[in-house]
Order: structure tokens, then sequence, then C-alpha cells
């Protein structure tokens, strides 16, 4: 029966998904068709495979996470920061995937710190996750003692709890990063559960943007926000996991 | 006294934690920063040679191509070959069926991701749900893999072996056919399917499991191949109890 519900589930979701993306993704196929076309008609000496070998080239550096924008020689992505971005991402198992090791050299260091890397930060953030749990106990029997209620304060403070969580780790996120990055607030909130949660499509990632500045304090502070939201999003689906079974 | 060794202990995993990623940052910088350079002057170059050959087109068209290309890339549209590809979709059922299961798996690799405004927040609430779904299903899969180590033991038992030597034997047998079965296998069976080397498929098959997901490798993305048709179905089964396998040995 769980297979059933299982597999109904994500084609449910695959259904949707379908409708709601399709359409947009026709649109940009076209418009970019449309421009390569008016690029071959506007310069007709320019040969289309030639073009095509250009593509190729662009897109293989792409994935390399190498932007041809511009003449400047943009800061290096494997920078200290960059790097220590990098590792976060491969032991918390977000794997945003816009930096990936290109030599073989990385890729096998790579699996061998995330094989060590991964159960150390479980480990870590059961801790910070128990550790949040015994500040919410604790203040509900300071609220039961001062206040003299029995079940209601365990109930009032789990639920303050959860808002305050909710607050802090996905609600007001979104308008440090729309102001820092330019994103709307979907679009943070978006990124926020994507981030904490570890699926981390890679698709929105802060500090990324050449063409903006950032204080220094910024790239460290969302280093702890994601640390202490995973720790409370994991108690929360702990929580929804009791529920189910 | 017990209460000061288990916040000494806390502190120290935290201390140790982010020694850990400082040290990772480190080795990562120094073995990528040589390459990415390279690529950054090939990459250069080619577009250079590019520009040199068509001397009529102007720089500040060709930024505005690049600019245009780099956005449709970013989007998941590869304009490789011409119209037919506008017919093959990324969001058909079966890919948009195999981004759902990246999503509920936590996976996410990103190379599918969704657009829209009303895709991204269904997304979300997906997952909120998903998740915890995912979760216990893999649970229950896991259980019945650990029911096989089971009788696997109490045959050995049967036989006379003490039950400490039973245990240890099992492990490293669910461990060893795990790898075989998940890892090494699959990679073989990647060289064949998806032309990457031996090494790549073990990169792409440990990231996958571990749910990291980057998405630098991705299956049945090859432009120009031909996948048969249950290739997907395949593969997500591999996937899912693979992740059972790992979530069972987290449990041993």
């Amino acid at each position: 029966v769980l297979l059933v519900a299982y597999l109904g589930y994500v084609g449910l979701g695959a259904g949707v998904l379908q409708a709601l993306e399709r359409p947009a993704e026709v649109q940009a196929a076209q418009h970019l068709l449309q421009q390569h076309w008016e690029l071959l008609a506007n310069h007709t000496c320019l040969q289309g495979p030639a073009l095509q070998r250009l593509i190729e080239g662009i897109i293989q550096a792409y994935k390399s996470g190498i932007t041809l924008q511009g003449n400047t020689t943009s800061l290096g992505r494997w920078d200290f920061s960059g790097s220590f971005f990098f590792s976060i991402s491969a032991i918390t198992t977000i794997g945003y995937g816009n930096l990936s090791p290109s030599t073989v050299a990385g890729r096998i260091f790579c699996i061998l710190f995330a094989l060590f890397g991964i159960p150390l930060n479980l480990v870590l953030l059961n801790e910070i996750g128990q550790l949040m749990l015994l500040g919410v106990q604790h203040c509900a029997h300071r609220l039961e003692e001062v206040f003299h209620w029995q079940k209601k304060a365990s109930l009032l403070i789990k639920t303050c709890a959860l808002v305050t969580g909710l607050l802090l780790f996905l609600l007001l996120p979104p308008l440090l990063f729309s102001d820092k990055e330019g994103w709307s607030y979907e679009e943070g909130f978006y990124y926020s559960f994507v981030t904490l949660s570890t699926i981390g499509f890679g698709d929105y990632v802060i500090g990324m943007n050449p063409d903006r500045t950032y204080p220094g304090w910024y790239k460290n502070v969302i280093s702890l926000w994601i640390l202490f939201g995973m720790a409370w999003l994991a108690l929360v689906i702990k929580f929804c996991i009791n529920f189910l079974e | 006294k017990a209460m000061c060794s288990g916040k000494l202990q806390t502190g120290l995993l935290v201390v140790g934690y982010f020694v850990y990623l400082l040290v990772g940052a480190a080795v990562f910088q120094a073995l990528e920063r040589t390459a990415e350079k390279q690529e950054k002057i090939a990459a250069a170059q080619m577009k250079e040679a590019f520009l040199q050959n068509f001397t009529h087109l102007t720089v500040a068209e060709m930024e505005q191509f690049m600019k245009n290309l780099t956005e449709a890339i970013q989007n998941g549209v590869y304009p490789v070959g011409n119209e037919s590809q506008i017919e093959d979709s990324n969001w058909d059922f079966s890919n948009s069926f195999f981004f759902a299961g990246t999503v509920v798996s936590t996976i996410g690799y990103g190379t599918l991701r969704p657009k829209t405004a009303g895709g991204q927040i269904f997304c979300v609430f997906f997952a909120l749900f998903g998740i915890p779904l995912n979760i216990v299903f893999l649970h229950r899969v896991g259980k019945m893999l650990s029911l096989l180590c089971k009788k696997l033991g109490k045959f050995l038992y049967e036989k006379g072996m003490r039950k400490k030597k039973i245990k240890f034997l099992t492990l490293l047998f669910f461990l060893a056919t795990g790898i075989l079965v998940f890892l090494c296998l699959p990679s073989l069976f990647f060289q064949i399917t998806e032309g990457w080397s031996y090494s790549e498929g073990i990169y792409f098959a440990f990231i996958t499991l571990s749910t990291i997901g980057f998405g630098d490798y991705v299956v049945g993305k090859q432009p120009g191949r031909n996948y048969f048709s249950y290739y997907r179905t395949l593969v997500a089964i591999w996937i899912l109890f693979g992740l059972a396998w790992i979530a069972l040995l987290f449990n041993l």
C-alpha cells in the first residue's frame, strides 16, 4: 500500500509540474531558436556548423562553471570562500552543483570527504536539534512554574517555537535575499526551502552574482543560517514522520 | 560533572566540524584552481578565435548572443541541433516523474528545475510532504532488506557460529554486496549506456546515493544517444534501493 501511495504521490507531482512548466519551456526554446536564426541571417558568412561548435563550446564551459560574458577576468570560483561553501554543500548533501570538481583528484577527494563528512554533519545536526528541543522544553517548564499552567503551556510553547523557527528560517531570510541578491520574495522563499531541505537544485545560489557586492559577514551568516535552519527543519520533518507512522 | 563533559563534547564537535570544513575547502581549492584557470583560458581563446573568423560580427552582438545563450542553458534549454528539438520536452511526463523523484529523495540534481513561480511554490509544498513520505518509505524498504540479513544470520547460527561473529559477518556481507550491487555494477552499466568512464560512473553513483546530487552528471541527458524505453525507470529503482541500503547501513 505504501508503495502505491509513494508512486502515486510522485506521479501526481510529475503531472502538476509538467502542466506548470511546459508552456514556459516551449516559449524559451522558441525564443532562443529565433535569435539563433536571426544571428545567422544577419551575418551570412557565419557558417552554421561553426556556430554549432561555438554553442557546444559555451555549453561545455557553462557546465564547468564558466560564463563567457564580458572581458572581465572575474574572480575564480575556487577561491577559499568558494571552496569553503562547496565543502558545506557537499557534507550537508545540499549539493548545489553550480560548482563541482572537474579534476579526477578533486572528485576522489570529494567522495572521501563526503564519506566522513556526511555522518559528521548528521551528528552535529542531531546535537543542535536536541539542544533546540531542550531549550523549548526548558522554556515550557519555566512557564508552567511562573504561570501555573499545566498542559496548555507545553502546546503553547511548541507552537511558539514552530512559528519562531518558521519566521527565522523560512519567512524572514527571503527579505535579506531580496535586498542582497535582488530576488523576488517568492524566489527567496523557494531558495530557502530548497536549501534547508538539502534538495539544493543550484538554480539559485547566494553570493554568485558578479554584478553585486556582498558585505564581508554575508556568507558566514548564511552558513550559520543553513546549519541551524537544517537542524530545525529536520526536527519538523521528524515530527511529520512520527505523525505519518 | 556529567553536564560539563556533555557540553565539552558538543563544543569539541562544533570545533571539529568547522575544522573539517576548513581543511576540505583548502584541499578543494588546491586541487581545482589550476584546472579552472586553464578552462577559462581555453574558453576565452575559443571566443577570440570565433570572433576573428567572423570579423564583421560586432562584439556587442556577440555578447548579446552569448548572454541569451547562457540564459537558455541556465533554463535547461540546450540549443544543439535545429527546430525538431522543440518537440522533445524536458517536461514530458517521464522527465517530470524523474524530477519529482529527485525532489522527494532530496537528491535535487538541478539540471531540470521549475522556472515559473507557480512551479516553484508547488515544488516547496510537494517536498514538504514528500520528503517525510520518502523517508518512511525507505524505512520500510530497508526493513525488508534487513529481514534478508536476519535470515542469513539465522542460517549461520543454526550452523553453530557464535553470535558476535555472525553479526560481524552479516555486516560485512551487507556492506560488500551493497557496494557491489549499488556502486560497482551500476558504474559498469553506465559505461555502456552513458559512455562515461568507470571512475565517472562511481563518482555519479556516490553523489546520487548520498543525495548530494551536484547534477554535473545525470542519466539520460547525453545528446545524440538512444536510451531504451525503461532506462530511467530502471535507474530510479536502483536509486530507491540504493538509498534504502544506505539508510539501513546507518542504522546498523
